[in-house]
């Protein structure tokens, strides 16, 4: 499938075409535009204004895309917390990763192309991944 | 940039909702239902979801890229949106000095919430003024305090 998002990813765009390969799609194919007019329109728009799989009701579109695919893991959504503070900062929840993982992102959007910038993020969700999930099952931070 | 918008009066929720976001960014309320922001990749981005917001809460919202027409004007409202932030940093200076008091344990826990504090006034000042370093300065005097009361 295609998807289409704009370009010069951020911390949430970056998450959900990881939530995207990893959870939804493994053959995702990624577009990026500048204006949105240019949108192809066989591709799944996501996190732009005014899509389904956008910023709804305070939340970030990597939640929105929690809520629309039903994804219920608990690690996805403490993902989702971290993702939240990080791309709005608004304190609804109480993520101390936020703060760095957003200045990592923004330096990486600064340093390498959209693709590049996939590539290069997707090892580091794998391993926020996999440290929540070993703390939700031992119910405590991992060493 | 500016976000022109206008909200239903009840429910309040959206519109005090609204406002918290807006005054986290540090944007300037010119009118009743216009607020501005210098324009960034950022705070455009930011704003279009704030008028999605509006728009999803039932009010109507449009995005404006502008400029004043004077010099003087801009730099009334630069001056306006610095003395916002300035009066924060001063809050936070004041604090700082008081914690000096505290007991130690306090001392610390006042410490860690004026570190966040001032991120928070940090990521929303785009004119900084003088005070900012002042509470900089005061919340590491802090600090240096409480390192002190460790060794």
């Amino acid at each position: 499938m295609r998807w289409v998002t704009r370009s010069h990813c951020h911390i949430d765009r970056a998450a959900c075409a990881w939530l995207i390969r990893r959870f939804i799609d493994e053959e995702a194919e990624f577009v990026f535009v500048d204006d949105p007019d240019e949108m192809p329109t066989d591709a799944t728009p996501f996190d732009m204004r005014g899509v389904e799989l956008g910023h709804h009701g305070g939340a970030c579109s990597f939640e929105t895309f929690l809520h629309r695919y039903e994804l219920v893991d608990p690690v996805l959504w403490e993902i989702g917390k971290i993702v939240h503070e990080a791309d709005l900062a608004d304190e609804r929840f109480d993520a101390a990763e936020a703060p760095g993982l957003d200045v990592l992102l923004r330096g990486l959007s600064m340093t390498h192309e959209d693709e590049q910038l996939l590539a290069l993020t997707a090892p580091l969700f794998d391993a926020l991944y996999e440290y929540k999930r070993r703390a939700l099952l031992s119910g405590r931070e991992p060493s | 940039m500016l976000l022109a918008y206008r909200l239903p009066r009840e429910p309040s929720t959206p519109r005090s909702s609204l406002w918290r976001k807006l005054r986290r960014l540090g944007a300037a309320q010119l009118l009743d239902g216009l607020a501005a922001l210098p324009l960034d990749a950022r705070n455009r981005e930011q704003l279009e979801w704030l008028a999605d917001e509006v728009t999803e809460a039932g009010g109507e919202a449009t995005l404006w890229v502008g400029e004043l027409s004077s010099g003087a004007q801009e730099r009334e409202l630069a001056a306006r949106m610095a003395e916002s932030v300035a009066a924060e940093y001063r809050d936070v200076t004041e604090d700082a000095g008081a914690a000096q008091a505290e007991p130690p344990g306090q001392r610390r826990r006042t410490l860690a919430r004026l570190r966040r504090e001032l991120r928070r006034i940090r990521a929303r000042d785009y004119f900084p003024p003088p005070e900012r370093d002042q509470a900089q300065r005061a919340v590491e005097e802090l600090a240096a305090l409480v390192e002190e009361q460790v060794a």
